[in-house]
């Protein structure tokens, strides 16, 4: 990763990731609203809201709540301007995770008690999703090296290989997208934070947040969607366009599931998510890397 | 400018002893402070002359040997035993005085039967790990010392409060401090096994008469298990110097230079266990967590700078003896083990000194396990977890005992709104707390670096746990971040009761968190690697590129600056928070419900006592970790006897 391939990345990021997170985050309601018999909004439905929601009186319960969101904002971009430059992935992970720490604090900050209780549901999110995350970039370098002789954490590497990386991780791969569901905020795992205002617990994390600042809660979650994505795609592409077309289509796959998943499944308590979380990490990734000896 | 290096350490182990041996003698108030504050400055610019000197470079050895030390030295271990013993018949604690005594029959027999006849060339060592060391001693401990000025101020108002005629003990309170300190340098630079022996036990009974200072009956309680469990790791260190002393070995580069071989490997064990009975290893933790009952400055100087650091500095100089060997496998998995069930635990802890203690233990047990995996990238990561630790966590205990004695809580449920009562130490705190566990500061990176090694290794147990470990640390520090980050209302600022004294130290702690995690690409660059390059003969080390440790120094540097710049009055209209009715008073948090009765919404932060309590974690830690030591153990045992792994 030089300088100039990171500036490139970072201003293709910050410019086309929201319009993909946005155009998404549109098929998603349409898909859903299909799903429930209903019509649904029109594709362009999710900026008119974040439009509408810039133009409303922009009022905060403390100056320091707005500065977080703000944090908050900045890493995400940070983060996935380093992933798609091909950086390291652990560099990428632990920004991300100083993001999701400053929109924790940002809803305890307000003093709220339902902006706490959702504060801290999302951090017990964290706790469920982190080792896979962190287990995740472990076996990625493992599998690179196993796939091209050359072990690495750069994340650019996958370019280069003959195979995808699934055919190294597929164990770590079901792993990822058993958590992508938490990542997402998607039922059964939406506890911090419902897309649906009236039902759980007002709004959890984000209930103290309007204006402005909730319009930019929405923009993080669309650079979310379109770095997670990069996550599934990193283990599906290889170095030939054939493989960049089979990570594309691999993604809209998975988010598809996504969606059947955020339809069909009520949302669980936390006990579940985060023992059936752990376990399936642990499992996973202790499978993967006995694949690993075995097979290679 | 390069001082002699006998002279440098002579001022350094003679400086703090002088100032122990004035404080004890000086009685007041205004004579104590000028010798605090001049001898504890005087200390730290020893510590950095030191390192100007030697920081980098080859290591230095020499000899300093004169019968009389020995003699001394022997004297003070039999005073130290019998002062326990005493001690142990005064309160009727039987197991205490019977390892004192087994400790002084070991070592009458090592001196008399066995050390005449071992020659050692030389009993001084200094290299990069000691001058880091000494910086940490020299710099934060005085720190310490200078900041309990003010602290025991208040402690001996409040002792004072119930029970009028309480004798003022703060001479021996900081003269024991002092002490402490010598001991620490004394253990830094000496390499002849006998001499450490002794410093080791003086900072043991030092902490022991420190932790019962107060002599309340818990606080005796807790001191005598802090004796019992580090003299079974002095034991151990007895039982190890009679096995060198007979194959002719007392110096400890000598006998980490042999490496784990056959004979040695009883010995190095033993050593690494009485490191980990220092650094509270479990199933040593409880006491660490006993040691809690003294007043803030000794915790702070016990967790963060001294005595457990001993332990942990210990283990990270045998770590070239460790590795893929019966005895580095053994460290390794204590380490690995305590770290996950102690983060564990720490999100049951509604006491913040408590969570501090957990988390203490926890990433000592990431060091010790980085040591025992006892490759250079390991060693690397270890040394950065040291730095950052030790001054993370002092500025954190410091915080916490300023904060309760204005709030007059330690319980994180009182430090709600902290940010509003308290706003430059509540800063301070979470300066404290982003450092200990989220990038881009510098425990994280060392806990990337931590990764980078294991997976280098091929270590797929530890990568787990370091995997799970770092989730629960994530929960417990970010709920406490949270619930003091809180800003409601408009409380009176108690802040300014707190003593200058205080303000300097932990000022002085926050410079160097913030200064180390900028500078950490440099230090790397210019310290560590060096070191590492020297002991290990590894040329070209990179654990992680300096690309991306500079990376994350600028992003520490955004962070600091923007929350520096940011305008605290912005034009944003404020509107109240949303509490299912008409709001009545929102610092309160009480409103009018549907039956127009005033209810009161309360909320407390979540400590999972279902899962990760005490009662329920203690015990499947300390079975997993006392079976790891007795699988280490017996297998060193059998290596005596010729059969290896």
């Amino acid at each position: 990763m030089t300088i100039l391939t990171f500036i490139i990345a970072l201003v293709a990021f910050t410019v086309l990731a929201p319009f993909i997170g946005g155009l998404i985050a549109g098929t998603d309601r349409i898909i859903s609203a299909r799903l429930q018999g209903r019509v649904g909004p029109p594709l362009l439905q999710p900026f008119y809201d974040v439009q509408k929601l810039f133009a409303k009186d922009d009022s905060v319960t403390h100056s320091f709540q707005g500065f977080y969101v703000f944090l908050s904002l900045v890493f995400t971009v940070l983060a996935g301007a380093f992933f798609f430059a091909g950086g390291n992935f652990l560099l990428v992970i632990f920004i991300l995770m100083l993001a999701t720490l400053f929109f924790i604090v940002a809803a305890y900050s307000t003093r709220s008690p339902f902006a706490e209780i959702g504060a801290e549901r999302e951090i017990v999110q964290v706790m469920s999703y982190e080792p896979m995350v962190i287990l995740m970039a472990v076996t990625f370098f493992m599998g690179t090296g196993v796939l091209s002789g050359e072990a690495t954490f750069n994340v650019g590497a996958v370019f280069s290989l003959e195979q995808p990386l699934i055919v190294a991780l597929p164990f770590v791969f079901l792993g990822l997208f058993f958590i992508l569901t938490i990542k997402l905020r998607k039922s059964p795992f939406d506890l911090s934070f419902s897309h649906h205002a009236h039902q759980e617990l007002v709004k959890g994390i984000s209930t103290e947040m309007t204006g402005r600042t909730l319009g930019l809660v929405e923009i993080i979650h669309w650079y979310e969607t379109v770095l997670f994505l990069g996550w599934i795609g990193l283990f599906l592409v290889w170095g030939s366009w054939i493989g960049v077309v089979v990570a594309l289509v691999g993604m809209a796959v998975i988010y598809l599931i996504e969606i059947l998943i955020d339809n069909n499944f009520a949302r669980v308590k936390w006990q579940f998510m985060l023992i059936s979380s752990w376990v399936v990490t642990l499992v996973c990734v202790v499978l993967n890397m006995v694949f690993i000896q075995v097979v290679f | 400018m390069i001082i002699e290096p006998v002279l440098i350490i002579g001022l350094l182990l003679l400086m703090p002893l002088l100032a122990a041996g004035l404080l004890l003698v000086i009685r007041g108030n205004g004579g104590r402070k000028v010798v605090v504050v001049g001898f504890g400055v005087l200390i730290m610019l020893g510590t950095i002359l030191l390192a100007v000197g030697y920081l980098v470079g080859d290591p230095w050895q020499g000899s300093f040997h004169y019968p009389l030390i020995d003699y001394c030295l022997l004297a003070i271990d039999v005073v130290i035993g019998l002062y326990i013993l005493a001690k142990s018949i005064k309160y009727k604690k039987l197991l205490a005085g019977a390892l004192a005594v087994a400790q002084m029959a070991g070592i009458l027999a090592f001196e008399f039967l066995i050390a005449p006849g071992v020659s050692i060339a030389s009993d001084l060592y200094i290299d990069g790990l000691s001058v880091i060391m000494a910086l940490i001693i020299g710099i934060i401990g005085s720190g310490i010392c200078i900041y309990a000025l003010g602290y025991m101020k208040d402690h001996e108002c409040h002792a004072r409060e119930d029970d009028p005629t309480c004798k003022d003990r703060r001479p021996i309170f900081f003269a024991l401090m002092f002490l402490f300190l010598a001991a620490m340098f004394a253990i830094v630079f000496f390499n002849n096994l006998a001499w450490l022996f002794c410093a080791w036990e003086i900072t043991t009974v030092c902490s022991f008469a420190l932790i019962g200072y107060t002599r309340t009956d818990e606080a005796i309680a807790n001191s005598f298990r802090q004796i019992v469990m580090n003299q079974l790791g002095g034991l151990a260190f007895v039982i190890a110097l009679i096995l060198l002393g007979l194959q002719g070995i007392l110096e400890l580069d000598v006998v980490i230079s042999h490496g784990n071989l056959g004979l040695l490997g009883l010995p190095i064990i033993l050593l690494a266990f009485a490191g980990m009975t220092k650094a509270a290893q479990v199933p040593f933790q409880s006491w660490l967590l006993g040691a809690m009952v003294a007043p803030t400055p000794t915790s702070a100087l016990l967790h963060s700078s001294t005595m457990v650091k001993a332990g942990v500095f210990m283990v990270i100089k045998l770590a070239p003896a460790l590795g893929w060997n019966a005895n580095g496998i053994a460290v390794m998995l204590i380490g690995g083990f305590t770290f996950l069930f102690c983060s564990a635990i720490a999100i049951s802890q509604p006491n913040a000194k408590r969570v501090l203690a957990y988390s203490t233990v926890a990433n000592l047990g990431l060091i010790v396990a980085c040591a025992g995996v006892g490759t250079p990238e390991a060693v690397w990561a270890a040394i950065f977890l040291l730095i950052f630790h030790a001054v993370a966590k002092s500025l954190l205990f410091l915080c916490v005992g300023t904060a309760e004695h204005n709030i007059g809580s330690r319980d994180i449920e009182e430090m709600d709104n902290l940010f509003i009562r308290m706003p430059k130490l509540a800063m301070l705190m979470a300066l404290g707390i982003l450092t200990m566990f989220i990038a881009p500061f510098g425990m994280l990176i060392s806990k990337w670096a931590t990764i980078v090694s294991l997976v280098e290794t091929g270590n797929a147990v530890l990568l787990i746990i370091l995997a799970f470990g770092s989730a629960v640390t994530f929960m417990f520090w970010a709920k406490w971040l949270g619930k003091m980050l809180a800003v409601a209302g408009s409380q009176s600022n108690v802040e300014t009761a707190v003593h200058r004294s205080e303000w300097s130290t932990i000022g002085l702690m926050a410079v160097l968190v913030i200064g180390l995690s900028v500078g950490f690409p440099f230090v790397s660059e210019m310290v560590v690697v060096p070191y590492l390059a020297c002991i290990w003969n590894v040329t070209g080390l990179d654990v992680i590129s300096f690309d991306n440790l500079l990376i994350m120094a600028i992003i520490v540097l955004a962070v600091v600056l923007s929350f520096l710049v940011f305008v605290w009055r912005s034009k944003k209209r404020t509107a109240p928070i949303y509490l299912s009715g008409v709001g009545l008073d929102f610092e309160e948090r009480t409103y009018l419900n549907s039956l127009s009765q005033e209810t009161k919404a309360s909320q407390r932060n979540w400590y999972m006592d279902g899962w990760f309590s005490e009662q329920s974690m203690t015990p499947l830690a300390n079975t997993c970790c006392i079976a790891v030591l007795v699988f280490g153990m017996t297998l060193s045992l059998l290596s005596l006897g010729g059969w290896s792994l």
